[in-house]
C-alpha cells in the first residue's frame, strides 16, 4: 500500500506535520520495513482523520491539538516497539533481533534480566574463542584438584598446579556451548511469550 | 477528602478498565483508531492519551483478541479497522460475566 502524505493548506502545518512524521520514522527505525510502514500509516491516518473532523478550528490549531494528544513518538511508541521487536526476535531466530528485543524489554521485569545475562554468556563464549586463537596458552578451562576451576583467561596458572582440561577441544566445546545457549535462550523467550499469552 | 489519593485511584481504575472498554466498543462493529477513541469518549467520558491506544491495540492483536485490516479510502489515506476475533468474542463474554458478578458484589458493599 502506497503511503500518501497529508496535504495541508498552510505551509506551517505542513512543516510541523513533516517534522512529527520524521520523528515517528526515526523512532521505529529498528523495526522491519513492514512494521515501520504500518506504524507510520496508522499515525498518518489518525492525524488525517483528526484534521478532517476539526469543525471550525483552524488547520494549524487542529494539527497541534492532535499531535499533543498523540504524544511524543519517542515516548508513546516505546511499548509498541518493544512488543514488535520481541515478536520479530522469536519468529526469525536472528541474533540481532533477539539482542535488540532484550535491550528494549530489559526494564520490563526480572525475567528479561535473566535472559540478558544468558545472552551475555553467549557473547562471552564467542569472545573466549577469539581469545583462544590469539593466546592459546592462557585461555582454557583450568582446574586444580577439588578446589578451583576457571573458564577463561588466566596468567601464570600453570605454575600453581593448574591443569587445562579441554586442550584442542576448547574451541569445539565453546561453539557447542554457544549453540546450546542460543537455543535455550530462544526457546525460553518463546515459552515466556506463550506464558504471557495465557 | 484526600484529593491526590482520589485522583490516583481514578487513574488506576481508568487504566485497568481501558482494555475492557475497548473490547466492548469493538463488540458490535469494526472501528478505526480515531473513531474508536471518539466512541470511548462518547460512552465513558474518559480522555485517553491517544498515542497510547495504538500500542494497546497492538498488544490485543498479539493476544489474538482483535484483528485489523487496512481499507483504502477515497481520500487516499487508508484506515486501519479493528475488530474482535472469535477468541476475542469468547474472552469478552467471560470478562463481561466476571464484571457483572463484581458489580453486584460491589453494589452490596457500597449500599
Amino acid at each position: 500500500m502506497k503511503i500518501e502524505p497529508i496535504k495541508f493548506s498552510q505551509e506551517a502545518s505542513g512543516r510541523v506535520y513533516k517534522d512529527y512524521m520524521k520523528r515517528v520514522r526515526t523512532t521505529t527505525a529498528s523495526l522491519s520495513q513492514q512494521d515501520q510502514d504500518d506504524v507510520y500509516m496508522e499515525f498518518n491516518s489518525h492525524i488525517f482523520e483528526a484534521i478532517q473532523h476539526r469543525n471550525d478550528v483552524a488547520e494549524i490549531d487542529a494539527l497541534l491539538n492532535v499531535l499533543e494528544k498523540l504524544g511524543t513518538p519517542e515516548e508513546v511508541l516505546k511499548p509498541l516497539i518493544a512488543d514488535k521487536k520481541l515478536t520479530e526476535a522469536t519468529t526469525t531466530f536472528n541474533p540481532v533481533h533477539v539482542f535488540k528485543a532484550l535491550i528494549l524489554n530489559f526494564t520490563n521485569g526480572i525475567s528479561y534480566f535473566i535472559f540478558f545475562f544468558l545472552y551475555l554468556f553467549l557473547f562471552a563464549f564467542v569472545f573466549l574463542i577469539l581469545a583462544k586463537i590469539l593466546n592459546p596458552s592462557e585461555v582454557g578451562l583450568f582446574y586444580k584438584k577439588d578446589t578451583f576451576m576457571v573458564l577463561g583467561i588466566s596468567r601464570n596458572l600453570n605454575n600453581q598446579g593448574m591443569n587445562e582440561l579441554l586442550g584442542n577441544f576448547f574451541i569445539p566445546v565453546m561453539v557447542l556451548s554457544i549453540v546450546l545457549c542460543y537455543f535455550i535462550l530462544t526457546l525460553l523467550l518463546k515459552l515466556k511469550k506463550s506464558i504471557n499469552k495465557k | 477528602m484526600n484529593e491526590v489519593f482520589l485522583t490516583n485511584w481514578k487513574s488506576q481504575v481508568k487504566k485497568g478498565t481501558l482494555t475492557f472498554i475497548i473490547l466492548n466498543v469493538l463488540k458490535d462493529k469494526k472501528y478505526y483508531g480515531y473513531e474508536l477513541i471518539e466512541q470511548i469518549r462518547k460512552f465513558t467520558e474518559i480522555e485517553i492519551a491517544e498515542g497510547t491506544l495504538y500500542p494497546l491495540l497492538n498488544r490485543l492483536k498479539t493476544e489474538n483478541l482483535v484483528d485489523s485490516e487496512w481499507i483504502e479510502q477515497e481520500t487516499g489515506i487508508p484506515r486501519k479497522y479493528y475488530r474482535l476475533t472469535n477468541t476475542g468474542i469468547k474472552t469478552l463474554l467471560q470478562m463481561n460475566s466476571y464484571w457483572k458478578n463484581l458489580e453486584t458484589a460491589i453494589q452490596k458493599i457500597i449500599q
